[in-house]
C-alpha cells in the first residue's frame, strides 16, 4: 500500500494512456528480428554434421535427462541398427506419424514403422525373479536375457522396465553401451557391421597394431594376423 | 599365458614371489609359502588404523596408472560415515594388448584375495568385489577356487579369522568396453548402468558403489599389500626408488618376443627393454610405446628415463596399463600414433564434448597427415586441440588420448615433417601417401 490511496491505479492508468497514444509497432520479420529470451531453445531438432549424417546416436541420454519428459523417440534408430522405443505408448513418435499418414490417406511406407514383435515373456520373468527384480543387477539381467533369447528384444526390455521399475531409457542406455549386448539376432549382420564401423573390436585393433609394428610377433594370442598391402617407398 | 621374463637376481619379488606353484589355487601350499600371514597380522596385531598406518609408511601408490597414495584412499573411505563400505579390485585390464593383471591373478590368486581382504578389514567393508574380464574364464575359475578355499579355511567370510569382521569376497565378470578400466566407469558397470565416468570430487572413496565409500584399487596394488603387512612398511619403502616404492608388472613386447616381468619402480627403461633380449639383426629401436594405447612414444634417446610415475609423465608417457612396446625401424611413428589415437577415440564413452568430438578431430588430422594431404596448419591444430582437450577433460582417458600424437610431435618432428612438407613416409608404411606424392608434378 502506498501512502496516498489510489496512487497505484493512477500510475497504472497513466501507463495505459501513454501506450494508447504511442505509435503501434509491427516487427517486419524476417528483415527485423527480436532477440529471443536467453533460455529459449526452440523446436527439438536432430542436427547433421558436415558430411550430412545425423549426429544423433540414438543413445536416449537426452530423453533420460529431460526434466519434463517431452522427448520421445520411436522407430528405427538414426544409425539404421535397431528399433528404439521410449516414452508412454500413446506418445510414440512413429505411432503419431503413422496415424497422420493414415489420416491423409497414404500408405505407411517405412518398414521402421512396424511395431515391435511381441514374444513369449515367461523367460524374462524367470530371469527377473532370479535377480529379485532389482535394477542394481541390470547388467546381469540383460546378459541373462540375451543368453535366453540370443539378443535383447524390445518387448523384453519393456518387460524388464515394467517389473524392475527402472526407466526404459536407463536400461536402453546400459544395453546400447556394452559391446556384447545386441538388439538383433546374431544372424542379422547389420548391427554388427554398424557397431564395428563406430567402435572396432579389440581384435581389429590388435591386428592393426601388429601391422603397424611391421608384422612383429603377435603380442597377445588374441590378435589375428592380417597382411595389409603396403606401399613401397 | 604370456611367458615370465628372467629378471636380475637382486630385483625384489614382491608380487610374483610365489609364482611357479604347481597348482596356484592350492591353499595349503600357498599358506606354507606365507599366504594369509598378512591378514592374520592385520587382524590380530595391527587393527584397522594400524594397517592403514603400515601402508602409509610403505609409500604404496596405485598401480592402476594414476599413482595415487593407497593409504590416503583407504583413510578417506574408513573415516567417511556410511552404513556400508565396499572394496573393488580392478582387474579388468582394459588394454587389449596387455595381460599383466590377468597374469598376476592366474599365477597367484591368493595374494590378490588376501590383499582385498586386508583392504576390506582396514576400511571396515564387509563386501569386496574383484572385477575381471568375462572373457578370462580361467582367471575367474582360479579366483573363485581360491576364494572358496580361503572361506573353507576361515580366512574369509563370517567372522574372518575370529576378528569379528565379516569379509565377503566375490568375483564379477564385466565386459564390453575399454573404458571399464577407469574406476568410476567400473563402478557404474557394477551398478548395472551405462559406463560413463563421473565428475570428481567426490571421489569413490567418499561416494562410490551405490553411493557408499568405496576403495577401488588395481589388483597389483592389492597384491603388494599382504607383503607390506607381513614385512612392514619400511622394508617396502626401500625397494624401488624414493617416492615410488615397490615393484610393478611390465608386459614387454619387442620384435624379439613378448613377456611379463616384475620390475622395481625407478628402473631405467633401458634395463627393462634389455630383459626382452636382443633385437633381430639389422634392426634398431625407433620408438618405445610406454603405457598402452594412450601411452607416449618415446625415442631411443630417452631410454635412461626411470620407469616411475612422475618421470614418465614428465617426458609425456605414463605407466598406464604397464605395457611397453618396442617398435623397430620398420614402424612409422605417425602411423602408429594415428592408430593409437583412433583406438582411444572410438572407445571414448561420449560423455564430454572434448572427448567425443575433440579426439575424433585429432584422428582426422592424423589421418590426413598419414594419407599425404596435410595442411600447413596441422601441427598447430594438433597442439591447440590437445591443449584444449587436456584443459577441459572429465576423466584421464581424454587427457591421455592426446599423448601418442603429442609425443610423436615432440620427439619425432623430423619424421612428421617429412609427412607434412614432402608428403613422404620415410618408413614406407603410410599407404596412400606414396600415391599422393606421385601425383605432385
Amino acid at each position: 500500500m502506498s501512502l496516498i490511496p489510489g496512487l497505484g491505479i493512477v500510475s497504472g492508468m497513466a501507463l495505459t494512456l501513454r501506450r494508447f497514444f504511442e505509435p503501434k509497432v509491427t516487427i517486419k520479420y524476417p528483415e527485423v528480428r527480436l532477440d529471443p529470451p536467453h533460455k529459449f531453445r526452440g523446436r527439438l531438432q536432430l542436427l547433421y554434421d558436415e558430411w550430412g549424417t545425423l549426429k544423433c546416436e540414438t543413445c536416449f541420454q537426452c530423453a533420460q535427462a529431460c526434466p519434463i519428459e517431452c522427448i520421445d523417440m520411436g522407430g528405427m534408430d538414426t544409425r539404421g541398427r535397431y528399433h528404439v522405443h521410449w516414452g508412454a505408448p500413446e506418445t510414440y513418435g512413429e505411432r503419431r506419424e503413422e496415424s497422420a499418414l493414415r489420416r491423409s490417406g497414404r500408405t505407411v511406407p517405412d518398414p521402421a514403422y512396424q511395431p515391435f514383435a511381441s514374444i513369449d515373456l515367461t523367460a524374462v520373468d524367470a530371469v527377473l525373479d532370479d535377480f529379485d527384480r532389482d535394477p542394481a543387477h541390470m547388467l546381469e539381467i540383460l546378459e541373462a536375457t540375451q543368453a535366453t533369447y540370443g539378443y535383447l528384444p524390445v518387448a523384453a526390455l519393456k518387460r524388464i522396465s515394467n517389473l524392475t521399475g527402472a526407466w526404459y531409457a536407463m536400461i536402453y542406455g546400459t544395453a546400447s553401451y556394452y559391446r556384447h549386448l545386441r538388439f538383433e539376432p546374431s544372424s542379422a549382420t547389420s548391427q554388427a557391421a554398424a557397431v564395428e564401423a563406430q567402435r572396432p573390436a579389440e581384435t581389429t585393433y590388435l591386428a592393426a597394431f601388429d601391422t603397424a609394428l611391421g608384422g612383429a610377433a603377435s603380442a597377445t594370442g588374441g590378435g589375428r594376423r592380417t597382411s595389409k598391402p603396403r606401399a613401397q617407398a | 599365458m604370456v611367458a615370465l621374463l628372467k629378471t636380475p637376481a637382486d630385483w625384489p619379488a614382491i608380487l610374483l614371489g610365489r609364482a611357479g606353484a604347481a597348482d596356484p589355487t592350492d591353499l595349503d601350499v600357498a599358506v606354507r609359502a606365507g599366504a594369509f600371514d598378512g591378514l592374520r597380522r592385520a587382524t590380530r596385531d595391527l587393527g584397522p588404523t594400524g594397517t592403514i598406518a603400515t601402508i602409509a609408511g610403505s609409500g604404496l601408490r596405485g598401480r592402476g596408472g594414476s599413482g595415487y597414495p593407497t593409504a590416503q584412499k583407504w583413510r578417506v573411505a574408513a573415516t567417511t560415515e556410511a552404513p556400508r563400505r565396499y572394496v573393488v579390485a580392478n582387474g579388468y585390464g582394459a588394454d587389449p594388448a596387455a595381460g599383466s593383471d590377468r597374469f598376476l591373478m592366474e599365477t597367484d590368486p591368493f595374494s590378490v584375495v588376501e590383499g582385498v581382504a586386508i583392504a576390506a578389514f582396514a576400511i571396515g567393508a564387509s563386501e569386496a568385489i574383484i572385477a575381471v574380464r568375462s572373457e578370462a574364464s580361467e582367471t575367474i575359475r582360479r579366483l573363485e577356487a581360491a576364494i572358496a578355499a580361503a572361506e573353507e579355511a576361515g580366512f574369509l567370510g563370517f567372522d574372518a579369522l575370529g576378528s569379528g569382521h565379516d569379509i565377503g569376497v566375490s568375483v564379477r565378470g564385466v565386459q564390453g568396453a575399454y573404458m571399464l578400466g577407469e574406476e568410476t566407469v567400473l563402478l557404474k558397470a557394477l551398478e548395472g548402468k551405462r559406463g560413463q565416468p563421473e565428475q570428481r570430487p567426490p571421489h569413490p572413496a567418499e561416494r562410490g558403489l551405490y553411493g557408499m565409500p568405496t576403495v577401488v584399487n588395481n589388483v597389483q596394488t592389492l597384491a603388494a599389500v599382504p607383503w607390506i603387512v607381513r614385512q612392514g612398511g619400511p622394508a617396502f619403502a626401500t625397494t624401488g626408488r624414493p617416492g615410488a616404492a615397490g615393484t610393478i608388472l611390465v608386459q614387454l613386447r619387442t620384435p624379439a618376443g613378448i613377456g611379463i616381468a616384475e620390475v622395481p619402480l625407478g628402473t631405467p627403461l633401458r634395463q627393462v627393454v634389455e630383459l626382452g633380449g636382443d633385437l633381430p639383426k639389422g634392426r634398431s629401436i625407433k620408438a618405445i610405446l610406454v603405457g598402452g594405447p594412450s601411452g607416449g612414444l618415446l625415442p631411443a634417446e630417452l631410454l635412461d628415463t626411470p620407469y616411475d610415475f612422475e618421470s614418465l609423465r614428465a617426458v609425456g608417457a605414463h605407466i598406464g596399463s604397464g605395457s611397453m612396446v618396442v617398435a623397430d625401424d620398420r614402424a612409422c611413428v605417425v602411423d602408429l600414433a594415428r592408430l593409437l589415437t583412433r583406438f582411444c577415440s572410438s572407445e571414448a564413452c561420449g560423455k564430454t564434448i572434448p572427448c567425443r568430438i575433440g579426439t575424433r578431430r585429432l584422428v582426422e588430422i592424423a589421418d590426413r597427415v598419414a594419407e599425404g594431404r596435410p595442411r600447413p596448419t596441422d601441427p598447430g591444430l594438433i597442439a591447440d586441440l590437445s591443449a584444449d582437450i587436456v584443459a577441459s577433460a572429465l576423466c584421464d582417458h581424454e587427457r591421455l588420448t592426446t599423448f601418442p600424437l603429442g609425443t610423436a610431435m615432440r620427439y619425432f618432428r623430423s619424421e612428421l615433417d617429412e609427412h607434412l612438407l614432402r608428403s613422404a613416409c620415410p618408413a614406407g608404411v603410410c599407404h596412400p601417401i606414396a600415391l599422393a606424392a606421385a601425383a605432385i608434378p
